[in-house]
């Protein structure tokens, strides 16, 4: 009797003990049935994996194991960047090897690119492949390693309902469209007067959200917020100069959040908005929340000239313990051919120019957006993309914060703009 | 068991080590028992919970790690590096204040009514219904939703434009509400998310503790003429006083570190909180600062230890205040025992019984047999009582 109420205390004792030790004997796992296992971590859609109604993909995996038969390939997919960026920071700051391959984000970028000594040096590795020059400067550390891989790209063209353009009586053709908001020399000024006289007749929205006009205004803008010395600049005349313009276009906006459900239910509202600031990767929220509905069209036009937003890179950390083999597979997935896959399967653009002079790429026609040649016009909008924002420091802080400065304007309407402008300059100083 | 009550037979002295022996499992084991969760709170909470004191108080980055002490910066013009510079950072900043508003109030909107209803749903389950087990199980059924899953359907319902109560005034010809641009009305709705899912689930824990009232008190007190509502204030709800607090002080720590619902309610991925902070709790931006403003060269992770820390104390203190309070409201019916009355009772019952020793009459019968004799200004008040005394 008694020994056993020692032995059941001692038991549990050592459960205790060997539970809490258990997280720290992971075993090697770089290995699998003789196989090298690597394994990568992305977010949303990439398109790599293999096709599914919800996921489009290019069943990448497959054929790189089919060309390399010692390997593994494991991908993790996050379902939002947010996680996969704490993922990702947890992993990076505890030098843990969670992952051998990490799809960042382009706000992750400056982060990454300020601790060059965490990833690996893939020059040596990418030299067969080709990217648009910003792009090679994106995922380059300061002391010139190239630390990040290009993969797709988020160049700006304006998507419009060619059904509510009818009703009003602005010509629907995609061309002529292009040539209304201005063409190649399109302007903000132009676009928001096309705006002014659609809202005047119809009495409904031009564009979904001020914060969506902002995403495209504050990428043609070399330093906005913060200068590359660090100082900010974020409550200069350049910042409120575009806000005041953009502020005062409130009646054309259909006072929408971004990405909430009242956002997706408008796409295909009778008195949803007539345009939104359209990178590619926006076509497949397009055809998400339009569903049946044929309306939107698409035209070749970027106001204020051209814009980027988003896209992303492909890292290896040092922790890697397969970093040779990772560097490799990384080479692979952002090299022309295999970002021309992507694009065909998912509506990731490449960064590469030779993917994008590829016809499978260039010809592509889009039947949810009224076939438009949809290859040809983000090359195009690619072309004209001629500033890469300055993105470090705090770039990103302050910018959370105009937008919730636009969101009171705009959203929640309950400040005037002058009120939230100061509001944001509080916000601002708060923030050092 | 035979082995020891012989050695105890024959050699008395032998077994006093075995005793001995005895004596301490007696006294150890129970301690030994407990110690696997003690042992496994250290790892697990104490001493991450020592380390957060340590990041609060350190320049510390998530990626770049620990970089000395914190700085305030220009906030509080102060570029000094010390333990205190995340704290004051933290208490430099507006959206801080607001953040506190919004826990308090939300707290407040949430708890005083999922309270109040939990205690009347305890109480009619606690009558003799039909199916009682269905009834019950019943109100238990929004506890079993996930809270991402009560979250999302809620969001829906407080959408601004397309909502379901919207669209309901709309069609009633009444104006809409402004759900997230209003901050009263945004906390109102992320109170009815949380007391969708909590109410049921407290009203059980307050039945459970009410059929646990013995039946003889709740007789005798229905044979003293108490009417149910009586019953319910005065017998019910002082016994009830432990499951109380610890149902209250349990909803304290929940409401006041209120995440998923508010963060659902947000429904868009920009601007936590809304564009105003109407609706940005204490947990959220906690989880801002340290999860999502990573910047290099900002000690993201020492400012939201920081922020954890304020939360901790805060909730001890209400959780403190709430308990006085309880214990205060759940004393029994109006009369409360405080030193003046319970000194004024002394007193009488000291004249009555000198008055008894005195005159040979017990003052209380006298009392109720001749209360007019006695007594000149009304029976059985204890001023009359004493002035009579006096008098004499």
């Amino acid at each position: 009797m008694k020994g056993s109420f020692k032995a059941i205390a001692a038991t549990f004792v050592v459960l205790g003990l060997v539970s809490m030790g258990g997280c720290g004997g992971s075993a090697d796992a770089a290995k699998q049935n003789g196989k090298t296992v690597i394994k990568i971590q992305t977010f949303n859609n990439f398109g790599y994996g293999k096709s599914t109604s919800e996921k489009p993909g290019a069943n990448l995996w497959a054929q790189y194991e089919k060309e390399h038969p010692n390997i593994k390939v494991e991908e993790t997919v996050a379902a939002s960047s947010d996680d996969a960026r704490s993922t990702f920071n947890t992993a990076i700051s505890s030098n843990s090897g969670a992952y051998d391959i990490y799809a960042a984000d382009i706000a992750w970028m400056p982060s990454i690119t300020a601790m060059p000594n965490k990833f690996i040096d893939l020059s040596s590795y990418i030299k067969n492949n080709d990217w648009m020059d910003w792009k090679v400067q994106g995922g380059k550390a300061a002391d010139g390693k190239t630390i990040g891989a290009g993969n797709d790209i988020g160049p700006t063209a304006v998507c419009y309902r060619s059904d509510l353009f009818a009703k009003a009586g602005i010509p629907t053709d995609r061309e002529q469209v292009k040539d209304l908001l201005g063409g190649d020399s399109a302007t903000w000024d132009q676009y928001f007067k096309v705006g002014a006289e659609y809202h005047q007749k119809t009495g409904k929205p031009w564009y979904d959200a001020m914060g969506g006009i902002w995403g495209a205004m504050k990428t043609q803008i070399k330093e906005s917020y913060v200068k590359q010395d660090g100082t900010i600049i974020a409550t200069n005349s350049t910042i409120k100069n575009l806000y005041d313009q953009l502020t005062a276009t409130t009646e054309m906006s259909a006072h929408l959040s971004q990405w909430s459900d009242d956002w997706n239910s408008q796409f295909k509202a009778d008195n949803g908005f007539a345009t939104i600031m359209c990178p590619a990767w926006l076509l497949n929220n397009i055809k998400g929340n339009s569903g049946d509905f044929k309306g939107w069209d698409i035209a070749d036009v970027t106001p204020g000239g051209g814009s980027n937003q988003g896209g992303s890179w492909l890292v290896v950390p040092e922790t890697s313990k397969v970093k040779d083999e990772a560097a490799k597979l990384v080479a692979w997935l952002t090299a022309p051919e295999q970002q021309v896959s992507t694009f065909k399967a998912a509506s990731n653009f490449p960064s590469s120019p030779t993917a994008q002079k590829n016809p499978t790429v260039s010809g592509k026609l889009d039947p949810s957006m009224n076939n438009a040649p949809v290859g040809k016009i983000f090359t195009d909008r690619a072309k004209a993309v001629k500033i890469v924002p300055y993105t470090g420091s705090q770039y990103y802080d302050i910018d959370a914060k105009l937008g919730d400065a636009l969101g009171r304007v705009d959203v929640t309407k309950e400040q005037n703009p002058d009120a939230s402008w100061k509001r944001f300059e509080q916000d601002v100083k708060a923030l050092s | 068991m035979t082995e020891s009550h012989v050695s105890t037979h024959v050699k008395p002295g032998g077994s006093s080590l075995r005793s001995r022996l005895g004596i301490l499992e007696w006294k150890a084991s129970p301690y030994l028992y407990v110690a696997p969760f003690f042992i496994l709170f250290m790892f697990v909470g104490l001493v991450p919970l020592i380390y957060t004191v340590w990041v609060a108080m350190r320049q510390y980055n998530t990626l770049t790690g620990d970089a000395g002490w914190a700085v305030c910066g220009s906030v509080c013009h102060n570029a000094t590096p010390g333990w205190t510079g995340n704290f004051l950072w933290v208490l430099h900043q507006p959206s801080f204040y607001v953040a506190l508003r919004n826990s308090l109030s939300i707290f407040l909107i949430s708890t005083i009514p999922q309270m109040i209803l939990a205690l009347l749903l305890a109480w009619v389950l606690n009558a003799n219904l039909k199916a009682k087990t269905f009834w019950r199980m019943g109100v238990l059924l929004p506890y079993v939703v996930a809270p991402s899953a009560a979250g999302i359907i809620f969001s829906q319902i407080f959408s601004d434009k397309m909502g379901a109560i919207n669209v309901l005034l709309q069609t009633i010809g009444l104006p809409t509400i402004m759900w997230h641009g209003s901050a009263i009305w945004s906390h109102i709705a992320i109170a009815t998310i949380v007391n969708f899912r909590w109410t049921g689930y407290n009203a059980l824990i307050f039945l459970a503790a009410m059929q646990a009232i013995p039946n003889d008190v709740m007789e005798a007190a229905v044979v003293d003429g108490a009417g149910k509502a009586r019953t319910f204030f005065s017998v019910t709800l002082p016994l009830l006083r432990p499951t109380l607090i610890f149902v209250i002080i349990n909803s304290t720590i929940g409401g006041l570190q209120i995440f998923d619902e508010a963060q659902l309610f947000h429904n868009g991925t920009s601007g936590y909180g809304g564009p105003n902070q109407q609706y940005l709790t204490i947990s959220m931006y906690l989880w801002t600062l340290g999860f999502n403003n990573v910047t290099i060269g900002q000690p993201n992770m020492g400012r939201a230890a920081a922020v954890a820390w304020f939360l901790f104390v805060i909730i001890v203190v209400i959780a403190l205040l709430n308990y006085w309070l309880t214990k205060r409201l759940t004393n029994g019916s109006g009369a409360r025992n405080t030193r003046q009355t319970a000194k004024t009772a002394k007193a009488v019952r000291f004249r009555e019984y000198e008055q008894a020793v005195n005159t040979g009459v017990v003052a209380r019968l006298g009392r109720s047999g001749h209360d007019v004799q006695v007594n000149s200004d009304g029976p059985g008040s204890i001023g009359s009582l004493i002035r009579h005394d006096e008098e004499r």
